[in-house]
């Protein structure tokens, strides 16, 4: 059975649009493979066939190739059968994802922020206006199971389908679809924020003051507690960029 | 869809204005026609799986691939649904702990598989029981019809999901489904609501706008006050609600507000 997250994984292999391709390539399959979009083992598509499908030209996605077989992301098999498969590897899963977050600059964090902090908050905004008491059972139990969960990747995951939810919860598709987008792009890198137990409490009690502030229909608390809780999260991954020895800020890997 | 000014010296077929039993009728007729291609699903699936039960198996996965002939046939028969299957019960099958037997149509017409990541320890989104799709026709043992919401799990797309439980010997085995996406429904039942005298929308049992010619009261929307729960058993010509009439669209549960 292949795995899939619905869109999020339709997001893995759409065209990536920066004009850093090969970069934006490895950071789209290598996110993917942290977040368990493609699994262990798994065939990804032959190049010509992905090289379409992410917009890049075949020589661009040979390079992003390379880079990820040096982060032990994927390996390639020559040969009848052969191709290239996901590889998760082994380590400790914190030391790999702090790799992930060298690649990335604190501008660029800051900007993905900024993003995530406009959806989410007008996400939030309409949900006030348009959630019924189900819409809310279904957030409270992502809530709780978040609360519950031990391992950071769960963590994440179920981080990640709040607010999916929360979007749905706002009754717009193309917000929904942008959510995904964006925990396809940050869900990896969260699992260490999450990994801290005071943090994941922190974020959690905020997820419960947007939920009570969506069952009061107060649009502009739901808006502002949605944007702080993005904010408090996306702080926690600029210091961890910050604290990580031999990476210049804004430099690539 | 914008409104188009009627054509001066159109006659009243095409044109004419009409009534609110009218759009009722046509909201039923099309829901309707999608609910006799979900029961044909789950006649299909009781059956196979009252055959493989007969032979003193459990089901498996490959045996749901009987279904696939009929799905992929109704998906290219009915414009108005772009994905349709069986969801087994958790437990139901020997080889998997749940499962989507499920097809999807494409813009261009191909039909393919929706295949989910439904092991936990993976996804999310592996528990699909939740849903109003599942647990509305488990719960209640009738036929339902989810939405609108955003369908994060199988299209991303605005939708309303029409679903029936299937039994074998009382035993719920999991629903038959069909999803029509919003923007098709709002094909198949706005000309004849902009022919209304005035602006009208229809909403789902928990006053969800599914499809409106009123502008304060757009697609997704809730309408709250009334209570909607009453309107369905209630008389065909609908209750007054302050200046407005809740209309019941046969046995289908939306309700035209006029």
């Amino acid at each position: 059975m292949t795995r899939d997250f619905g869109g999020a994984r339709q997001g893995v292999f759409a065209p990536v649009d920066s004009q850093a391709r090969v970069d934006a390539v490895v950071r789209r399959l290598g996110d993917a493979i942290e977040l368990g979009l493609l699994a262990d083992g798994e065939q990804l598509p032959g190049e010509s066939d992905l090289a379409t499908r992410l917009g890049v030209s075949t020589v661009t996605l040979r390079e992003a190739l390379m880079a990820l077989r040096q982060q032990g992301l994927v390996t390639t098999r020559r040969g009848r059968g052969g191709g290239s498969f996901v590889t998760v590897p082994e380590g400790p899963a914190e030391e790999r994802l702090r790799g992930l977050l060298i690649g990335w600059s604190t501008e660029e964090l800051r900007d993905l922020g900024d993003h995530w902090a406009a959806v989410s908050g007008a996400t939030a905004r309409l949900a006030a206006h348009r959630t019924e008491p189900d819409d809310l059972v279904q957030l409270g139990r992502s809530v709780e199971q978040l609360a519950a969960a031990v391992e950071p990747p769960a963590r994440s995951r179920v981080h990640g389908r709040f607010h999916v939810e929360l979007a749905a919860a706002a009754q717009s598709a193309r917000l929904t679809r942008e959510a995904i987008a964006l925990q396809t792009e940050v869900g990896a890198l969260l699992s260490l924020v999450l990994a801290d137990d005071e943090c994941l409490k922190d974020v959690c009690d905020r997820h419960r003051a947007v939920i009570c502030a969506l069952q009061d229909g107060a649009d502009d608390r739901a808006r502002t507690l949605a944007e702080a809780c993005v904010r408090l999260c996306v702080g926690r991954l600029v210091e961890l960029r910050l604290a990580t020895p031999g990476s210049a800020d804004g430099s690539p890997p | 869809m914008g409104s188009s000014p009627r054509p001066a010296g159109a006659g009243p077929d095409l044109f004419g204005e009409v009534t609110a039993a009218d759009v009722a009728a046509r909201v039923r007729d099309t829901l309707e026609g999608v609910f006799d291609a979900v029961r044909e699903i789950r006649d299909d699936a009781a059956a196979l799986l009252t055959s493989v039960t007969a032979a003193g198996r459990q089901p498996e996965t490959t045996d749901l691939a009987e279904l696939r002939p009929g799905l992929q046939s109704r998906l290219t028969r009915l414009g108005l649904v772009s994905g349709a299957g069986f969801v087994a019960a958790p437990k139901l099958l020997a080889d998997v702990p749940a499962w989507l037997e499920w097809w999807q149509i494409g813009s261009g017409g191909e039909v393919r598989p929706l295949l989910l990541d439904l092991d936990p320890e993976h996804s999310a989104y592996s528990d699909y029981t939740h849903w109003d799709w599942f647990a509305l026709a488990r719960d209640t043992g009738r036929r339902a019809v989810a939405g609108p919401y955003v369908d994060y799990l199988c299209s991303d797309e605005y939708s309303l999901t029409l679903s029936v439980p299937v039994t074998v010997d009382g035993r719920f085995m999991g629903v038959a489904a069909a999803d029509v996406y919003l923007s098709h429904f709002e094909a198949a039942v706005m000309p004849v609501m902009q022919r209304l005298p005035a602006p009208a929308f229809l909403v789902n049992a928990r006053g969800r706008v599914a499809a409106s010619t009123c502008a304060d009261y757009l697609t997704g929307a809730l309408f709250k006050g009334p209570d909607f729960a009453a309107v369905p058993d209630g008389p065909a010509d609908g209750v007054a609600h302050g200046g407005r009439r809740l209309r019941p669209c046969g046995g289908i549960p939306l309700i035209l507000v006029t």
